[in-house]
């Protein structure tokens, strides 16, 4: 089985689409604010695939932004919970070597909360701004 | 401190002679974004060896006070035309190239001749909108820096070096 992502589905709908955390919610309020047309996880990558075909991997990025084809996927939670994102964008990169992603990290979301005043809104978004 | 007085001013005469070669004879326009380039822009200006106009474009920001569903608009437009013209877009820093997406394209709807950017600070690692940088003063990693005109809540504007703000500060 080739690797062929889905663009099927998208789930972006006629009002705010129902995001998984807030802090992308807040990504994308950012993204509008600046006249930025994004989509919401409108492609799922299959990653990997059992011996009868049935994808056993997949990663929908988080926001697609169409005018410069562009995915971007938030990481911003703990560093615990990195382990299988890295792992899935590592594989993406392998499989489909034409996409363009970026990666919001933590700590460059943590500089856009403060860079706006929206520091203390951390701890709600992220669990709080967490340098040394 | 991560940039002294003597570094900068170094930095910006450099660019002011490499800008000043590469617009030798064209109808050259600074535009800086209010307010954080208003002490780069001064500097650059006087580094500039060649007929140069300036102007000052202003945005709104994003932040707390903005309404779900609120969008960026012009606080201060320019002032001088800019069609035919050779613009220099000017900026004390960029990091996420959202805010100078947006600037940019505004401008560009104007019809320069040129539009090239000028950026005293390039947190490059930050970047998400890949944006063309014709002159950048210096690199940066991850640090949050004031002074030299960059703010944080409207203070440090007034340091004349670039450091960066303790997390206690925040």
């Amino acid at each position: 089985m080739g690797p062929h992502p889905n663009h099927a589905r998208p789930r972006r709908t006629a009002g705010q689409p129902a995001f998984a955390h807030p802090s992308e919610a807040q990504f994308a309020a950012l993204l509008s604010f600046y006249g930025i047309a994004w989509l919401y996880e409108p492609t799922t990558f299959p990653l990997a695939w059992a011996a009868d075909g049935r994808v056993t991997l997949a990663f929908s990025p988080d926001f697609y932004l169409p005018e410069f084809d562009l995915y971007i996927e938030l990481a911003t939670r703990k560093q615990s919970e990195m382990a299988l994102k890295n792992r899935k964008l590592r594989r993406l990169h392998e499989l489909y070597p034409d996409v363009r992603i970026k990666l919001v990290n933590r700590r460059t979301f943590e500089d856009l909360l403060l860079k706006f005043g929206l520091e203390e809104r951390s701890a709600q978004l992220i669990g709080g701004v967490g340098r040394a | 401190m991560l940039i002294g007085q003597e570094e900068l001013r170094a930095r910006v005469c450099a660019l002011g002679a490499e800008i000043s070669r590469d617009y030798a004879g064209k109808d050259l326009l600074l535009v800086g974004v209010l307010r954080g380039v208003a002490i780069f822009l001064a500097d650059l200006l006087r580094a500039i060896t060649i007929p140069v106009a300036v102007d000052f474009i202003g945005i709104s920001s994003y932040g707390p006070s903005v309404e779900t569903g609120g969008v960026v608009r012009l606080t201060k437009d320019l002032e001088e035309p800019i069609e035919g013209r050779h613009v220099l877009f000017v900026e004390d820093v960029i990091d996420t190239g959202l805010t100078l997406s947006f600037l940019l394209r505004t401008l560009r709807a104007r019809a320069p001749a040129s539009l090239n950017v000028c950026v005293l600070l390039d947190k490059r690692a930050h970047r998400l909108i890949d944006i063309d940088i014709a002159y950048c003063g210096f690199q940066l990693q991850d640090e949050y820096v004031v002074g030299y005109g960059l703010d944080h809540r409207q203070r440090y504007r007034n340091l004349p070096i670039v450091g960066v703000l303790r997390p206690d500060r925040y």
